[in-house]
């Protein structure tokens, strides 16, 4: 048992905070999510450039062979920054459904693009039916030969307007909620019958709707074997979850130190308002709960990075802790803060409006509480 | 002791209904014009336009029960947007301190609402402890006006408001609570500066309010110079009441319900879904409890009695079961709750959830914030306040 960092990991770690230190504040973030594409195209070459869009790709696709504790520690200072830039649905959704899922010929196309920053990918899921349910598929892709031709639509796809690629779920046999039955494609945005329509996110993102009126795609753009893309799917969840917990841990940690800055500086009643014991047992809770989310996420994240699938269960109580304490934490440090924690002007109301975003996504606090009581 | 209804209270909900059905909204219709004929037509049935004034000002004088049963009626239909601040909160610190002049001069222009009113209370390094407000009046030589300076924070509808009752500071000398001045002058002068602040829900409800020699006449003063904390306390008293809320949450409960059960899951609904059921019932079994304290401490009230130890549980019950509906209707909206300008996606409670959500976690802070509420009952409900003399130190608010 050992949890310190490699050297490697530490220059990670090191390299992304200077990034976010030099890149982000409210004011700049402010900038790059108002711009069309809602995130910053310099950041995002940053990125490309400092290899980090590579960081789970395996050598043999030019990756640099990381794994799910790689990501965890990049996404975890995204989260302390507020980082808007669509490394998660690039990189480690779409790009983790390529990875696994997507045959040599395939790879060797779209993961250097994904890599160089040059192809932005989303993951498209969800249905306006499906809630948190991956199974629940109604888009439908037919067999005609050497492509599929896929109908449907999907909604609240996270990048979905910049995205030049698209993994997409459908169905290609069984009924509505058959985990047999689901197929990924990776479908090309450009192609004809493709249409999406972007809005804001209340964390500041944007999503997009997106519909698909027979699109033609091709065989060979099939990720996994056709029918099979559901245990795909789930492997893809589980790296998903791991990383936005990740970040949430990263933004529960400003949300408490913030507070405890904020209330030592606050004065009321002629006191700073950190005197008050009452307050000072709600950050000491605000600080547990941060440390045993932490916790939880490197219990998960190892679990997953030594036996993948095998640790789902871990992944339910990860996503479930998560989901509960950092709105418990976020509600504590608007509370806290009084009326300031009420406006845009500071930056934790944005840290809460992330936090309550990352619960609502891949199943929240109770979805996932009951998958592991189950 | 028991939980029927009369006769008469049975015949007062009929009449209260049939007013109110027969005086609804008609769509397409001016809406500005409908508010004031509503409560016109209101005032003619005998004072249901100001339905807390009491006789002599021209309330209705209801019982408890009748005050229940229009709480109850009004929640569950549409009545006229209303800001609290002129009606519920001013007007009965105008009957308690003011002059029959400024009773006359102010009253019948917040009932009719004709003349919309804010509150000038927090500032910048003044919110719970309110004693500590910096905002200046001094009194001219003649004796005849204050010249008003200072910053107010946090002001609801300043930017709507026609006046505004503010607290001044006209000494500096004693208790922190001696010195204050309770004064009302008009928002639409030079002088008088209004900036927005976005709130997370993404609304405009709040503001900052620059007053720079601002001239109030003395006529303008409510209650003594220097007295203005013990007007500015009773008002809050009427605030905290409003707060609780508890006949919209029994409404808005009832709506959660039905937006749970129009998300189908596998199965039935998510109104089936154990978990969600479960929350949604350790709700309603909250809200339950907390609908018969407001009607002990309704019934207190009109027996005379001081406000009992029910009505200082209320706001923070009340306030705690409105943040719970909007946190359960947020997470009803499952991913969808996160769309923002998003038009059409997803059932339309989704967006409403999302920032409704937000906006609620301002109801335990304004009117007193929770733990401030609690230090309240301590001290005044169970007599435990601490020793220290730092605490001995404080503001009441
Ligand atoms: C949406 C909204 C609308 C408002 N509308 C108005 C209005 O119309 N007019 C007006 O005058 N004001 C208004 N207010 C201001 C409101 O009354 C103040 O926000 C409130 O009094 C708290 O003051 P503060 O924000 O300065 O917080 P602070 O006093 O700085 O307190 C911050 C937090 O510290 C804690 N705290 C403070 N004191 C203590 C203590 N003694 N013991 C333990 N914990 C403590 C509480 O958790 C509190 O939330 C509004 C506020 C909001 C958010």
């Amino acid at each position: 048992m050992n949890f310190d960092l490699s050297e490697e990991q530490q220059l990670i770690v090191d390299s992304v905070r200077r990034f976010v230190d030099d890149n982000y504040d409210l004011e700049k973030r402010k900038k790059y999510t108002s711009s069309t594409r809602g995130f910053g195209d310099d950041n995002w070459r940053t990125m490309a450039e400092l290899g980090w869009l590579g960081l789970p790709f395996g050598e043999a696709d030019g990756g640099f062979g990381g794994n799910q504790i790689d990501v965890m520690l990049v996404m975890e200072q995204f989260g302390r920054g507020l980082v808007v830039e669509p490394y998660l649905p690039s990189v480690v959704l779409g790009g983790g459904a390529v990875r696994r899922g997507g045959s040599a010929a395939l790879r060797s196309t779209i993961v250097p693009a994904i890599i160089d920053g040059s192809a932005q990918l989303a993951l498209a899921t969800m249905e306006d039916q499906s809630r948190f349910d991956l199974n629940d598929v109604l888009t439908r892709a037919g067999d005609d030969g050497d492509h599929w031709t896929l109908s449907g639509s999907k909604t609240m796809v996270i990048n979905g307007g910049s995205a030049t690629h698209l993994v997409v779920s459908c169905r290609t046999a069984g009924a509505q909620y058959d985990e047999a039955g689901i197929t990924l494609l990776l479908v090309d945005a450009t192609a004809s019958g493709v249409e999406h329509r972007s809005f804001a996110t209340v964390d500041g993102l944007q999503a997009a709707e997106i519909t698909f009126n027979n699109v033609q795609v091709p065989r060979d753009n099939t990720l996994g074997e056709p029918g099979n893309g559901y245990a795909l799917l789930h492997d893809v969840m589980l790296d998903g979850i791991l990383a936005i917990c990740a970040e949430a841990v990263g933004a529960m940690e400003m949300l408490y130190k913030d507070t405890i800055e904020y209330t030592q500086q606050r004065v009321q009643f002629d006191h700073p308002l950190s005197d008050f014991q009452v307050l000072q047992h709600r950050m000491v809770e605000m600080f547990m709960e941060y440390e045993q989310c932490k916790s939880m996420l490197l219990r998960a994240t190892m679990e997953v990075a030594a036996s993948g699938s095998g640790a789902t269960r871990t992944v339910h109580a990860l996503k479930a802790l998560v989901g509960k304490q950092a709105i418990f934490v976020g509600e504590n440090a608007v509370q806290l803060h009084g009326g300031m924690g009420m406006t845009e002007e500071l930056r934790i109301g944005h840290y809460f409006k992330r936090l309550l975003v990352i619960d609502a996504m891949f199943g929240n606090a109770d979805h996932h509480l009951y998958r592991f009581a189950a | 002791m028991d939980i029927d209804l009369s006769p008469d209270d049975l015949a007062f909900q009929k009449a209260v209904e049939t007013f109110l059905d027969d005086n609804a909204y008609k769509p397409g219709t001016d809406y500005f014009a409908w508010r004031l004929d509503w409560f016109a037509k209101a005032r003619e049935k005998g004072g249901w336009d100001v339905p807390k004034w009491p006789t002599a000002f021209g309330g209705p004088g209801w019982s408890p029960t009748q005050h229940y049963i229009w709480q109850r009626a009004t929640a569950t239909r549409q009545t006229p947007m209303d800001l609290p601040f002129g009606p519920v909160m001013l007007a009965p610190m105008l009957m308690q301190y003011g002059t029959p002049e400024q009773q006359e001069r102010f009253l019948p222009d917040i009932r009719a609402r004709r003349v919309n009113w804010c509150q000038g209370y927090s500032e910048p390094g003044a919110g719970s402890d309110l004693a500590n407000l910096k905002t200046r009046a001094e009194l001219s030589a003649d004796g005849s006006h204050y010249v008003v300076n200072g910053t107010k924070i946090w002001t609801t509808a300043a930017h709507m408001a026609d006046w505004i009752f503010c607290l001044t500071r006209t000494s500096d000398t004693g208790r922190k609570q001696e010195g204050i001045t309770f004064l009302l002058f008009p928002m639409k002068q030079a002088g008088v500066e209004v900036k927005p602040i976005i709130t997370l829900g993404g609304a405009h409800t709040v503001n900052m309010v620059h007053i720079t020699d601002v001239k109030v006449p003395v006529e303008n003063r409510v209650g003594e110079e220097g007295k203005g904390w013990a007007v500015a306390k009773g008002l809050l008293q009427h605030e905290r009441t409003g707060i609780a809320g508890i006949s919209n949450s029994l409404v808005a409960l009832e709506r959660l319900k039905k937006r749970a059960a129009s998300v189908t899951r596998p199965n039935g609904t998510l109104l089936d879904d154990p978990g969600f059921r479960t929350k949604i019932a350790e709700l309603e079994i909250d809200l339950m409890a907390t609908e018969y304290t407001e009607l002990r401490s309704l019934a207190a009230a009109s027996s005379g009695a001081a406000p009992g130890p029910e009505s200082s549980i209320l706001k923070l019950k009340g306030t705690d079961i409105q943040q719970r509906l909007q946190k359960l209707t947020m997470q009803a909206g499952g991913l969808f709750s996160a769309a923002w300008g998003g038009g059409k996606v997803g059932p339309s409670f989704a967006r409403e959830g999302m920032s409704g959500y937000l906006s609620s976690r301002a109801y335990t802070i304004y009117g007193g914030a929770s733990e401030v509420q609690k230090d309240v009952i301590a001290k005044n409900v169970l007599g435990i306040a601490r020793s220290e003399t730092r605490m001995n130190k404080r503001g009441d608010k």
